[in-house]
C-alpha cells in the first residue's frame, strides 16, 4: 500500500488544518432498568374470616439474563384443593437491583396483570379475584379460591401483565379477560406458571 | 422533466456555389460554459465568409451547412460572454469542435437562466423537482415529494417517517446530499427519517445510477441532491412565504426565506430561512391512528462573496423533529403482534389529539460549511469543502415510572467531510476533476438509558482519492472515472461487564464509464455503466437487541464484508412538440448484499416469545424500468403518465427480499383555463395512482402483502400577478374517495391503513 503513503500524509496534513476532529466517548456500561428477572408469587392461607393462616410460601420465575440470553426457570406452583389464598405478585429486577413492584403500583391506573391458561377456565380449579389498595383492578394483590372437587390436578396458570392499557374498556376489570389485547398497551410480563393442586 | 425549450437551427444564406467545387459540407460543434460545463442555448454562430450562422440548441449543438471547402472564420457570440473567433480549415464532413464560452463580468447578473440546468453534469440518467412540480410537493417531506419523480418510491414507517428508495434500493445504499455535504445521521434504521427540510430546497435532483466515484461509498443505487438557490450576486431583495394546511392531521406548515445581495460590496450575497410544521393524529378512513402527530422546527443561513476569480460561501442548517410513533406498533411479543395483525387495525382510537406522547423520537441536526473556489486560470479551478454535522437522536419507549422521561435510545453523532478537488476545462472537449476526499465520524451512545446499546460507540475514517474525466464533442459525451477508498472503524462496547472492542478495515476500487449521445435534436440516449461499494454498517455489524415494533431479537455479524455492485442505466428520452417521453432501463448485480433474514428461532423471556432475526450475506440482482411520458392534445388538455417496475432476486437462495417496492403508475389528465395568451398557471390536474399488489414476497413475512389498490387525486393550481410580486395558489385533494388502503413499502402496514382523505391548501407568496 506504498503509493498510498502520499495520500494519507496529504490526509494527515488536510485534517489538521481544519478539522475540529471528534472522538467517540467511551462506552459506559447501562443497566437493564427495564427488564424484570424475577417475578414471585407470594401465596398465604385465609381462613373463613379472611385473616391469614401460617407462613407465607413463594414459587418463582426468573430470567437473570433479560431478553436476548438463556430460557427463563419457571416453578411449579402446588396449592391445596379447597382453600383460599392471598396471591401477591413481587417484581424484582436483578440486573440494576430494583423493586418493581413499587413502581407498578404507582402507575397502577396504567397496569393491570390478567389471569389465564386452563386452571381459571371451564369449571376453573382456581377463581381469582382483585384484591388491591384502594380497590382498583391490578393484580399485586387478590385473592385465589382453590376448587373443592377439581375435575383435574394439574393445569397452567398464565400470568399476563399489560402496560398502557385502556382500564375502562368494556370487559377489562375480568381477571380471567382472554381478549385483553383488544384493551390496547402490550405486553410487559407473560409467563406460564404449572400447577399441581393435590 | 426537462423544459421543452425548443431548438431553433437558423440556416441563413442558403445558395452558395463556387468554383464548382462540392459545396455539401458541414461546421459542427458544441458550446458550454466555461464555468460550469452547461451548454449554452442560443449563442449565435456566424461564419464569416459565408454570411451563414446558426443558433445552438439546447444541448448546446449547431450545425452549418452547405459549406464548400476553404478556410473561414468563425464567431461565437452570446450575451455577458466573451466571444470566440476561431479561424477553421474546412476539407472534411467531420468536422467538429467543442467551444466553451466565458463569462464577461460578473456585474451583468451573476446565474443567467439557460432553460433548465441540472444541478449536476453527469452522462447518467437524472430526474430532478423544481418550479412548479416542487411547489405543489411544499408541505410534504423529503421521502413524500420524491415520489413525484418515477423509479423513486418510499420506505416508510407510518406517515410522518418515509425514506427515499430509488430503484429499490434505500438507507446507506442511497446517499443525500444536503447542499453538497453527504446527510450523515443514523440512516440505517428503517424508521430514521432523513435529517432535511425540503424547504431548504429551490431543487431536488435523483441520479439514478451508481455514482460512488464522484460522491463516495454507499451511493449505490443513486444520490439525491438537495440544493438551495444560488446566492444573488447583487442587490435583488426577494422573500418567499409559503403557507401549507392540510385537513388530516389538521396539519399546519409555514416557511419563509429571504434572499438579498450587496450593491456596496459586488458579489456579496445572502440567504436566510425557517420553517416550523404540525400535525396532529392522522385519520385513516376508519379511524384515528393513535399518538402520529408531529413537530417540526428548522432554519438555514448562508452567506456568500463571489468575484471572477474567488468564490467562498458559508452555509449552516438546524433541523430539529419530534414524531410521535403510532402507539399500537410498540408491541411487547410476538402474541401481541401477531393479535394486532389479526385485527388488521389498532386496538385503540383515542381521536384527534396534537399531543405527542411516547413512544416518540427526537431528532436534531446541525449541519454547517464552507466551501470555496479559486480559478487557478482558465481552465483550473480548485475546489474546497468542509462540512461538520451533529447529529443527536432520542427515542423514547413507553416506559415505567422515571424511566419513561428517559429515552432508550440516545445517540451523538458527530461527522466532519472535508473534499479538495480541481477542476478543470481544458481546450477543447476535455473536462473533468481529481479529487480527494475525506469522511471522519464518531458515534456515541450517551449513557443513562438504562437499556443496553443497540448499536456501540465508534470512530470511522474513509479516506478516497478519485479522477473523473469527461470528452464531449457535438452530440456525443463519453465519461469515466476511478476511485480508491480506504476506511477504518474502530469500535467499543460492554457486553454484560466485558468490554468488546473490534477494529475493522475495508478498501475498496470504483469505476464508472458512460456516455451520452444526441442521436438527433428530439431523441436522447444515454448509458452508465458503474461499480458501487458499500462497507457493512455497524447495525448490521453488532446490533444485538429488541426491536419493539417487529417484536423481534437482530442479531449482527462482525464477519460480514462489504458489498460491491454494479449498476447498468440506460436512457432515452424523446422531445417531439407534443410528446414528451423519457425511459429508463437498469440492472444492478451487487454480491454480499446484507439482508435480515428471520432465522425462525425465537427466544423465550418472561416477558414472551420473540422472533430471532440475523444479518446475511447473498448475491443479489435488481432490475428494472422506470418511465415518464406527456402528451399535450390540445393547448389546454394534456395528459401524463409515468410509472415503475423492480425486480429484486435473491440469486443464492431464488427467494425474493422483503420491502420491494411493487409495480406502479400514476397517470393523470390537466387542464388548463383563462385565455391562450396567459402563460400563467391556472390548471387542474386530475390523477390516479394505481399500485399492484407485491406477489414476489419473501418466503417469511410477518404478514401477507397487502393487495393492490387505487387512489385518485384533485389539484388545482393558479398563478396571480399582484404587481411585481407573485401569488401562488393551490388546492389540493389526495386520497379523494377516503379510500381505505395499505402500501406494502408502509411498516405500519402491519397495524393500520394508510392515511384517509386530505384536503390542502397550499399559498406561497413571492415578493
Amino acid at each position: 500500500m506504498k503509493q498510498f503513503k502520499n495520500l494519507y500524509v496529504l490526509s494527515a496534513i488536510l485534517f489538521s488544518m481544519v478539522l475540529i476532529s471528534c472522538e467517540s466517548d467511551d462506552p459506559v456500561m447501562e443497566n437493564d432498568e427495564e427488564v424484570i428477572t424475577d417475578v414471585t408469587l407470594r401465596f398465604t392461607e385465609l381462613d373463613n374470616s379472611g385473616a391469614t393462616v401460617g407462613d407465607p410460601f413463594e414459587f418463582l420465575a426468573s430470567d437473570p439474563q433479560g431478553i436476548e440470553l438463556g430460557t427463563p426457570t419457571i416453578e411449579t406452583v402446588n396449592l391445596t384443593k379447597g382453600k383460599t389464598y392471598k396471591l401477591e405478585i413481587l417484581l424484582y429486577n436483578s440486573i440494576a437491583d430494583e423493586d418493581i413492584t413499587e413502581e407498578v403500583q404507582e402507575e397502577s391506573d396504567e397496569h393491570q396483570f390478567y389471569f389465564l391458561g386452563s386452571a381459571f377456565v371451564g369449571s376453573p380449579i382456581l377463581t381469582y379475584s382483585y384484591n388491591d389498595l384502594n380497590g382498583e383492578a391490578l393484580g399485586l394483590v387478590g385473592e385465589v379460591i382453590v376448587a373443592e372437587n377439581p375435575s383435574f390436578n394439574n393445569a397452567n396458570m398464565r400470568i399476563v401483565l399489560r402496560h398502557d392499557l385502556d382500564k375502562n374498556f368494556p370487559g377489562a376489570d375480568n381477571p380471567n379477560f382472554e381478549n385483553f389485547v383488544s384493551a390496547g398497551g402490550e405486553t410487559d410480563l407473560d409467563i406460564t406458571f404449572p400447577l399441581v393442586v393435590n | 422533466m426537462k423544459l421543452s425549450t425548443f431548438s431553433i437551427i437558423l440556416f441563413l444564406v442558403g445558395a452558395f456555389s463556387a468554383y464548382g467545387q462540392k459545396c455539401d459540407l458541414s461546421i459542427r460543434g458544441k458550446i458550454l460554459h466555461q464555468e460550469n460545463n452547461d451548454p449554452i442555448v442560443g449563442a449565435y454562430i456566424w461564419i464569416v465568409e459565408s454570411a451563414t450562422g446558426a443558433v445552438s440548441n439546447e444541448n448546446g449543438n449547431f450545425e452549418v451547412k452547405n459549406l464548400c471547402a476553404g478556410t473561414y472564420t468563425l464567431t461565437i457570440q452570446y450575451l455577458g460572454h466573451k466571444e470566440i473567433r476561431d479561424s477553421i480549415l474546412l476539407n472534411s464532413n467531420n468536422f467538429n469542435k467543442t467551444y466553451r464560452l466565458e463569462e464577461e463580468s460578473m456585474d451583468l447578473g451573476g446565474v443567467e437562466i439557460h432553460g433548465h440546468r441540472f444541478d449536476v453534469q453527469t452522462t447518467t440518467s437524472v430526474s430532478a423537482l423544481y418550479g412548479e412540480a416542487l411547489l405543489e410537493a411544499r408541505g410534504e417531506n423529503l421521502g413524500e415529494s420524491l415520489k413525484r419523480i418515477s423509479g423513486v418510491t418510499t420506505f416508510s414507517t407510518g406517515n410522518s417517517i418515509s425514506k427515499p428508495v430509488i430503484h429499490g434500493m434505500h438507507s446507506n445504499r442511497i446517499m443525500i446530499l444536503n447542499n453538497g455535504i453527504r446527510l450523515e445521521g443514523q440512516q440505517w434504521g428503517a424508521e430514521h427519517a432523513p435529517e432535511i427540510d425540503p424547504f431548504v430546497a429551490d431543487e431536488i435532483t435523483v441520479i439514478k445510477g451508481a455514482e460512488t466515484v464522484r460522491y463516495g461509498p454507499e451511493a449505490m443505487g443513486g444520490v439525491i441532491l438537495v440544493n438551495p438557490a444560488p446566492l444573488p450576486t447583487k442587490k435583488d431583495p426577494k422573500t418567499n412565504l409559503y403557507l401549507t394546511g392540510g385537513t388530516n392531521g389538521r396539519m399546519g406548515n409555514i416557511s419563509i426565506s429571504h434572499a438579498n445581495g450587496s450593491n456596496k460590496i459586488k458579489g456579496l450575497g445572502y440567504q436566510v430561512q425557517a420553517s416550523a410544521k404540525r400535525a396532529g393524529n392522522i385519520k385513516s378512513p376508519d379511524y384515528y391512528q393513535g399518538n402520529t402527530g408531529l413537530s417540526e422546527l428548522n432554519f438555514s443561513g448562508s452567506i456568500g462573496y463571489s468575484s471572477s476569480k474567488l468564490g467562498i460561501e458559508g452555509y449552516y442548517s438546524y433541523f430539529n423533529t419530534t414524531l410521535g410513533i403510532l402507539r399500537d406498533s410498540h408491541t411487547g411479543n410476538l402474541d401481541d403482534l401477531t393479535s394486532i395483525i389479526e385485527n388488521g387495525r389498532p386496538f385503540s382510537d383515542p381521536g384527534f389529539t396534537y399531543d405527542i406522547v411516547n413512544p416518540k423520537q427526537v431528532v436534531s441536526h446541525h449541519l454547517g460549511k464552507i466551501k470555496s473556489h479559486y480559478h487557478l486560470s482558465d481552465t483550473w479551478k480548485l475546489n474546497f469543502q468542509y462540512g461538520f454535522q451533529a447529529n443527536n437522536r432520542q427515542e423514547f419507549d413507553k416506559r415505567r415510572g422515571d424511566l419513561n422521561e428517559r429515552a432508550s435510545l440516545d445517540l451523538q453523532l458527530f461527522t466532519n467531510t472535508v473534499d479538495l478537488f480541481l477542476d478543470h476545462n481544458l481546450k477543447n472537449e476535455w473536462s473533468g476533476s481529481f479529487g480527494l476526499n475525506a469522511i471522519q465520524q464518531a458515534n456515541s451512545n450517551i449513557p443513562g438509558t438504562g437499556v443496553t446499546p443497540l448499536i456501540p460507540n465508534y470512530d470511522m475514517l474513509n479516506l478516497g482519492i478519485y479522477a473523473i474525466e469527461k470528452y464531449s464533442k457535438g452530440p456525443l459525451e463519453l465519461e469515466g472515472g476511478l476511485r480508491f477508498d480506504t476506511r477504518s472503524v474502530s469500535t467499543a462496547r460492554y457486553v454484560g461487564s466485558e468490554l468488546q472492542e473490534a477494529d475493522l478495515s475495508y478498501n475498496n476500487f470504483s469505476a464508472f464509464i458512460g456516455g451520452l449521445y444526441q442521436i438527433n435534436p428530439k431523441i436522447t440516449f444515454n448509458s452508465n455503466l458503474g461499480t458501487a461499494w458499500r462497507p457493512p454498517n455497524v447495525n448490521e455489524l453488532f446490533s444485538e437487541g429488541l426491536h419493539h415494533g417487529a417484536a423481534a431479537v437482530e442479531i449482527g455479524d462482525a464477519d460480514l464484508n462489504s458489498e460491491n455492485s454494479v449498476k447498468w442505466v440506460n436512457a432515452l428520452e424523446y422531445d417531439g412538440g407534443r410528446t414528451h417521453l423519457e425511459v429508463t432501463a437498469y440492472a444492478n448485480h451487487i454480491s454480499d448484499y446484507i439482508y435480515l433474514n428471520p432465522t425462525g428461532d425465537t427466544y423465550v423471556s418472561l416477558r414472551g416469545t420473540f422472533n430471532v432475526y440475523e444479518y446475511l450475506q447473498a448475491n443479489a440482482f435488481f432490475y428494472g424500468l422506470d418511465f415518464s411520458g406527456s402528451y399535450v392534445f390540445t393547448e389546454r388538455l394534456s395528459a401524463y403518465a409515468k410509472g415503475s417496475i423492480i425486480r429484486a432476486k435473491n440469486t443464492d437462495e431464488g427467494n425474493y427480499f422483503p420491502f420491494i417496492p411493487s409495480d406502479r403508475m400514476d397517470w393523470g389528465l390537466a387542464y388548463q383555463f383563462g385565455s391562450l395568451s396567459n402563460s400563467k398557471t391556472n390548471k387542474l390536474t386530475l390523477s390516479n395512482l394505481l399500485v399492484a399488489k407485491q406477489k414476489r414476497e419473501p418466503d417469511f413475512d410477518l404478514a401477507p402483502a397487502p393487495p393492490a389498490y387505487a387512489i385518485f387525486n384533485i389539484a388545482y393550481q393558479k398563478q396571480i400577478a399582484l404587481g411585481e410580486d407573485k401569488l401562488n395558489l393551490g388546492v389540493q385533494v389526495q386520497n379523494l374517495f377516503n379510500s381505505s388502503y395499505k402500501e406494502y413499502m408502509n411498516r405500519f402496514r402491519y397495524f393500520t391503513d394508510d392515511m384517509g382523505r386530505n384536503i390542502l391548501l397550499k399559498i406561497n407568496y413571492q415578493f
